[in-house]
C-alpha cells in the first residue's frame, strides 16, 4: 500500500498508540484472541461430555443402575444411590424454597433499605461463601453430635438447606425485581392490598423465572458431595436400600462416586465411577434443560408472555 | 375468591408479614449458629488441648498421635492451589467476561451462557473424575512426575471450576457501566479494543476485582475435585507437580476416621473454622472494593 492514505496525525493522548494501521491490527488481533479464548470452552465443555459419555457408556447396564451396591466384590450397582440423591434432593427443596422465597417476598418488596434488610443481605452473602466442606462439618456438629441422629438423610438435607438457601435467595430476588412496577401500582389501583398484590400478580408473574432458577440449584444439589459425607453418611440402610425414613443413613450417589474412589476395596472401582459419573451428568444436562423448559412453560401460562 | 372484607384483608397482611420477616430473620440465625458452632469447637485445639495457636499456624509438623497438629502444608497447600487457579482461570475468566459484555453476538451468547451454566452445575466429583482418569495420567507420562498426582493436576481443575464465576461477574461489572463512557471513547476514533482495554476495563476495575475475590473463595473451599487428584500427601509441594494437600482436602482425607474428641478432630475443626474466616474475609474484601466504587 502506498504512503499517501491520508492518515490523521497522531493525537498525544489516552487514545493515541501508533498509527491507524497499527490500532486496528492490535484490534483485529484481541478479536481473534478473545473469541478463541472463548470457544475454547464450548470445545472444552464439549470434550468433557464426550469423554464422560465414552468412559460410562459400556457400564449402564440395568443391573448397575437398578441394581444395590457390593461391599467387596465387583458387580455393584448404584440403584439405592440414586434414590437417595432424589429423596435428599426433594427434601431439601421442600425446606428450602418456602424459606427463601418468603425470605426473598419480605427483602425485595417490605423491607426498607438499611438495618435489618443489610444484616440480612450480609448474612446471606456471607452463607454464599461458606465452603460446602465447612457446612458439612456444621451438619455434622448440629445433628450428629447436638441431636445425636447419627448419619441420617434428614440431617443431610437439613444441611444442604442451608448452604444452598443464598443461592435460592438470590435467584427469587433477581426474579420479583424483573417483575415491572406498573403491574404492583395497577393492582393497588384497584384496591388490592399488598399482600393480594404480592400472592396474585406479582408471585405469578415471576413464577417462570422462579422455577427456572430453582431447577438449576436442584441440579446442583443433586451432585453436592462434601456437604453430605459427614451429615448423609457413607452407606445405604442395609437389607434396606430404597428406605423411606428420613433418620436412616442414606449415601447419594456423587458421595458414592467419592467413596468408592478413595475409600473401598471393590475391585470394579473404574466401572463404579465412570458409570456414577456418566450418570450424574446426564442428570445435571437433564436439570438445565428441563429448567429451561419448564420456566418458559410457566411464564407462557401465568402471564401469557413468552420468554 | 378477590378478598372484600377490609379488616380481615389486614388481619392475613399482618399474619403473613410476620411470616415472611421470620423467614428472613433464619438467613441471620443461620449464619450466627454456623459462626459460633465452628468458633466453639474450632479452637477446642487451642484451649482444650492447649496446642500453641503458633505451631498450629506455622508447623510443618502434621502428627496429632505425637500431640503436633502443625498445618502449616495445609495452609501453604491452599494457598498454592489457590494462587495457581486464580493465574490461570482469572485473566481467562476476565478475558471471556469481556468477550460476552462486548464482543459476542447474539448467537454467541446463546451458545455460551447455557454452556456457562452447565459447568456450574457439573458437580464437584465429576470434575476430580475427570482430573483423575484424564489430567493425572497426561501429567504422569509427559513430566517428570511419578504419579502424576499434585498441585499442577490440583491447580488446573480448580482454574476450570473457577470459570463461571469469574466470567459471569466480570461480564456484568462490564455490562452494568454506563453507555456513553463507550459512546466517549469510541466518538474520540479509538477502535473498539482500546476502548475495552483503557475505558471499559479501569472504569470497572471494582467489579473484576469482585469477579476475581469470588473466585479465589471458590477455589479455597472447593474439596472433593482437587482431594481426588492433590496427591493428599502431608508435605510441602516439591515443585509444581509435586503431591500435597490442601486444607479442605486434609479435612476430607481424615474426619471419617476420626474419634471424637480426639485431638486430630479438634485440630480438623480447627482447619474448617480458619476456612470459614478466610471465606468471611473475602467477603468484607468485596464489601470494602464495592464500596470504593460508590
Amino acid at each position: 500500500m502506498s504512503a499517501t492514505t491520508a492518515e490523521p496525525a497522531p493525537v498525544r493522548g489516552v487514545a493515541a498508540t501508533g498509527g491507524v494501521r497499527v490500532r486496528k491490527t492490535a484490534d483485529a488481533i484481541a478479536t481473534v484472541v478473545l473469541w478463541a479464548m472463548a470457544s475454547s470452552i464450548i470445545v472444552m465443555l464439549a470434550a468433557f461430555i464426550i469423554y464422560i459419555g465414552y468412559l460410562g457408556w459400556s457400564a449402564l447396564t440395568p443391573s448397575f443402575i437398578f441394581g444395590v451396591p457390593k461391599e467387596t466384590t465387583a458387580g455393584g450397582g448404584i440403584g439405592p444411590e440414586i434414590y437417595n440423591s432424589f429423596y435428599i434432593l426433594i427434601l431439601t427443596l421442600l425446606f428450602t424454597t418456602p424459606i427463601a422465597v418468603a425470605a426473598g417476598v419480605f427483602l425485595q418488596e417490605y423491607a426498607r433499605p438499611g438495618g435489618f434488610r443489610s444484616i440480612v443481605q450480609f448474612s446471606a452473602e456471607s452463607l454464599a461463601t461458606v465452603p460446602s466442606v465447612v457446612m458439612g462439618l456444621f451438619g455434622l456438629l448440629v445433628f450428629v453430635y447436638t441431636f445425636h441422629w447419627k448419619y441420617t438423610a434428614l440431617g443431610g438435607a437439613l444441611t444442604l438447606t442451608v448452604l444452598n438457601l443464598p443461592a435460592l435467595l438470590r435467584v427469587t430476588q433477581e426474579a420479583l425485581s424483573s417483575v415491572p412496577d406498573s403491574l404492583r401500582e395497577a393492582s393497588m389501583a384497584l384496591g388490592g392490598t399488598k399482600w393480594q398484590t404480592i400472592t396474585r400478580v406479582v408471585l405469578p408473574s415471576a413464577i417462570g423465572r422462579l422455577t427456572t432458577g430453582i431447577v438449576l440449584i436442584a441440579g446442583r444439589i443433586f451432585g453436592e458431595t462434601a456437604a453430605l459425607i459427614f451429615t448423609a453418611g457413607l452407606s445405604v440402610t442395609a437389607n434396606k436400600p430404597y428406605d423411606l425414613n428420613p433418620f436412616h443413613t442414606a449415601e447419594t450417589l456423587a458421595v458414592h462416586l467419592w467413596y468408592t474412589h478413595s475409600e473401598s476395596v471393590v475391585p470394579d472401582v473404574d466401572r463404579i465411577g465412570n458409570g456414577s459419573a456418566l450418570v450424574l451428568l446426564i442428570m445435571v444436562l437433564a436439570f438445565n434443560v428441563g429448567a429451561r423448559l419448564i420456566g418458559r412453560a410457566l411464564t407462557k401460562r401465568f402471564t401469557g408472555r413468552s420468554s | 375468591m378477590i378478598e372484600v372484607n377490609a379488616r380481615r384483608s389486614r388481619r392475613t397482611e399482618r399474619v403473613a408479614v410476620m411470616g415472611l420477616r421470620f423467614a428472613a430473620g433464619f438467613v441471620i440465625i443461620a449464619m450466627a449458629a454456623l459462626l459460633i458452632y465452628l468458633a466453639f469447637e474450632g479452637t477446642k485445639t487451642f484451649y482444650v488441648d492447649r496446642f500453641p495457636l503458633w505451631s498450629f499456624l506455622f508447623s510443618p509438623e502434621f502428627s496429632p498421635d505425637a500431640n503436633h497438629p502443625g498445618a502449616a502444608v495445609f495452609i501453604v497447600g491452599t494457598i498454592a492451589v489457590t494462587v495457581f487457579a486464580i493465574a490461570v482461570g482469572g485473566p481467562f475468566g476476565v478475558a471471556v467476561g469481556i468477550f460476552l459484555a462486548e464482543i459476542a453476538p447474539y448467537r454467541m451468547t446463546q451458545i455460551l451462557k447455557p454452556a456457562i451454566e452447565l459447568m456450574v452445575g457439573i458437580p464437584s466429583v465429576v470434575y476430580g473424575w475427570l482430573g483423575l482418569t484424564l489430567l493425572v495420567p497426561l501429567i504422569r507420562t509427559h513430566t517428570s512426575s511419578p504419579s502424576g498426582f499434585g498441585l499442577a493436576a490440583a491447580g488446573v481443575v480448580l482454574s476450570i471450576m473457577i470459570l463461571p464465576t469469574v466470567i459471569t461477574l466480570s461480564e456484568d461489572a462490564i455490562r452494568s457501566l454506563p453507555y456513553s463512557l463507550k459512546e466517549g471513547s469510541l466518538a474520540l476514533g479509538a477502535t473498539r479494543w482500546q476502548t475495552i482495554i483503557r475505558v471499559l476495563v479501569p472504569s470497572a476495575s471494582s467489579g473484576i476485582a469482585v469477579a476475581l475475590i469470588l473466585g479465589i473463595a471458590r477455589a479455597v473451599g472447593e474439596t472433593l475435585a482437587i482431594q481426588m487428584v492433590i496427591g493428599n500427601s502431608t508435605q510441602f509441594p516439591k515443585g509444581v507437580f509435586g503431591p500435597t494437600a490442601a486444607l479442605p482436602t486434609e479435612i476430607v482425607t481424615d474426619m471419617p476416621g476420626t474419634t471424637a474428641g480426639s485431638l486430630l478432630e479438634h485440630a480438623l475443626f480447627s482447619m474448617a473454622f480458619l476456612l470459614l474466616l478466610i471465606a468471611m474475609l473475602l467477603i468484607v474484601l468485596v464489601r470494602f472494593s464495592l464500596r470504593r466504587r460508590a
